[in-house]
């Protein structure tokens, strides 16, 4: 039997329902055979038409994920790179200016104690001198030794007050250096933020694609090193503190 | 060893750099030069005077580990004392500095004390 015979056994009943409609001038027949046309041709139809709907849906979808991808390559990974070029930039500062802040302050500090160091020596032989001698003599020894010292003093005192008014304000600076923390914090967490952008609109891009993205291993050689461990990303057996090298080397007879 | 011993450090921070001459100065080694990769080091190294090779292993250019291998390789750097100072911390890279012959090795962040501990043990150790 041709296909055309099989849509005439399929059909005729139909077509003829919808002639006697006509004929009869029957409004509700008329319609209840269309209808049921409609219904035998529906699901091929729909199914084309559903698959049809899927494919540009798809595209659609495809279409504003590589142009947010494109937006990412273009503008937002050259900005994250010259943020993180800035953390390192900021970072750098501090950790200078903080340097720079100990180096004025530690010498400002030694000239203090050895200052104090000497009057307290010079003060110490007075006092042994003064013990050894008695009456209008120890009086004499006291007045003629404190002239000295007495002069020291007034020297000494204004020097450790102004050297130690530096040191403090050096140390407030130091404290003031470490805001870079906050600011570099802020700056690695939108790259992150990014990164992770850049991660799921990737993974989608790859499921509507319907392949599995091989995840490239890594093939670099240890010589160039790896930077710090991050917890949580460092994969591999890494040492966790200086113990644990020690053990290690200790191991290999260093 | 005497005190004035001459150091080299050789790190790509000079942050890093600063610190560790700061350290050293403090231990009262006041005679401390710095490179910024293995490089800029090897022709330093190799033009002779230095006593100490500090280094750290990540660096552009020439990396700490290519620069103790090129040390230990040179007949007349061989025998120089050298600790790696440095953020890596795997197993197997610790392992690969020991085989290239480094005489310690020290994990950023480290501390003052464990500074000074390594640098005694190695001169203790070189002296004998």
């Amino acid at each position: 039997m041709s296909s055309f015979q099989i849509l005439k056994l399929e059909y005729s009943a139909c077509v003829e329902a919808l002639t006697d409609a006509l004929r009869g001038e029957d409004e509700t027949a008329f319609f209840a055979a269309v209808d049921h046309i409609v219904h035998m041709r529906e699901p091929g139809m729909f199914k084309e038409l559903r698959q049809l709907t899927g494919d540009l849906q798809k595209a659609l979808e495809r279409f504003s994920i590589e142009s947010r991808l494109q937006d990412i390559a273009e503008n937002e990974i050259p900005d994250a790179r010259a943020r993180l070029t800035h953390v390192i930039n900021m970072t750098d500062e501090a950790a200078h200016r903080t340097l720079d802040l100990v180096e004025q302050s530690g010498p400002l500090a030694e000239r203090t104690a050895q200052e104090a160091a000497t009057l307290i020596e010079a003060f110490e032989n007075l006092k042994n001198r003064t013990a050894a001698t008695s009456g209008y003599d120890s009086v004499l020894q006291s007045v003629e030794g404190l002239q000295p010292l007495v002069k020291s003093m007034e020297r000494f005192l204004p020097a450790a007050r102004s050297n130690s008014e530096l040191i403090r304000r050096n140390l407030a600076d130091v404290l003031m250096a470490q805001g870079y923390q906050d600011l570099t914090g802020q700056i690695i967490r939108s790259v992150m933020k990014l990164v992770e952008e850049l991660e799921t609109t990737l993974s989608s891009l790859a499921s509507l694609s319907g392949d599995m993205v091989e995840h490239a291993t890594m093939g670099e050689s240890e010589s160039k090193g790896q930077g710090p461990a991050v917890p949580g990303v460092t994969k591999g057996e890494h040492a966790s503190g200086q113990t644990d090298v020690d053990a290690l080397l200790s191991g290999l007879g260093m | 060893m005497s005190k004035d011993m001459k150091f080299l450090v050789v790190d790509d921070f000079s942050t890093m750099r600063r610190i560790v001459k700061n350290l050293l100065h403090d231990l009262g080694y006041p005679n401390v030069t710095e490179a910024d990769d293995g490089k800029t080091a090897l022709p330093m190294l190799q033009a002779g005077g230095f006593d100490f090779l500090i280094s750290d292993w990540n660096m552009p250019g020439m990396s700490g580990l290519d620069l103790i291998k090129a040390v230990r390789s040179d007949a007349k750097l061989a025998k120089l004392p050298v600790l790696m100072l440095t953020a890596e911390a795997k197993r197997e890279q610790i392992i690969e500095a020991a085989q290239a012959g480094v005489n310690g090795y020290v994990i950023k962040p480290f501390t003052a004390e464990t500074l000074k501990e390594k640098l005694d043990k190695i001169l203790g150790a070189t002296a004998k």
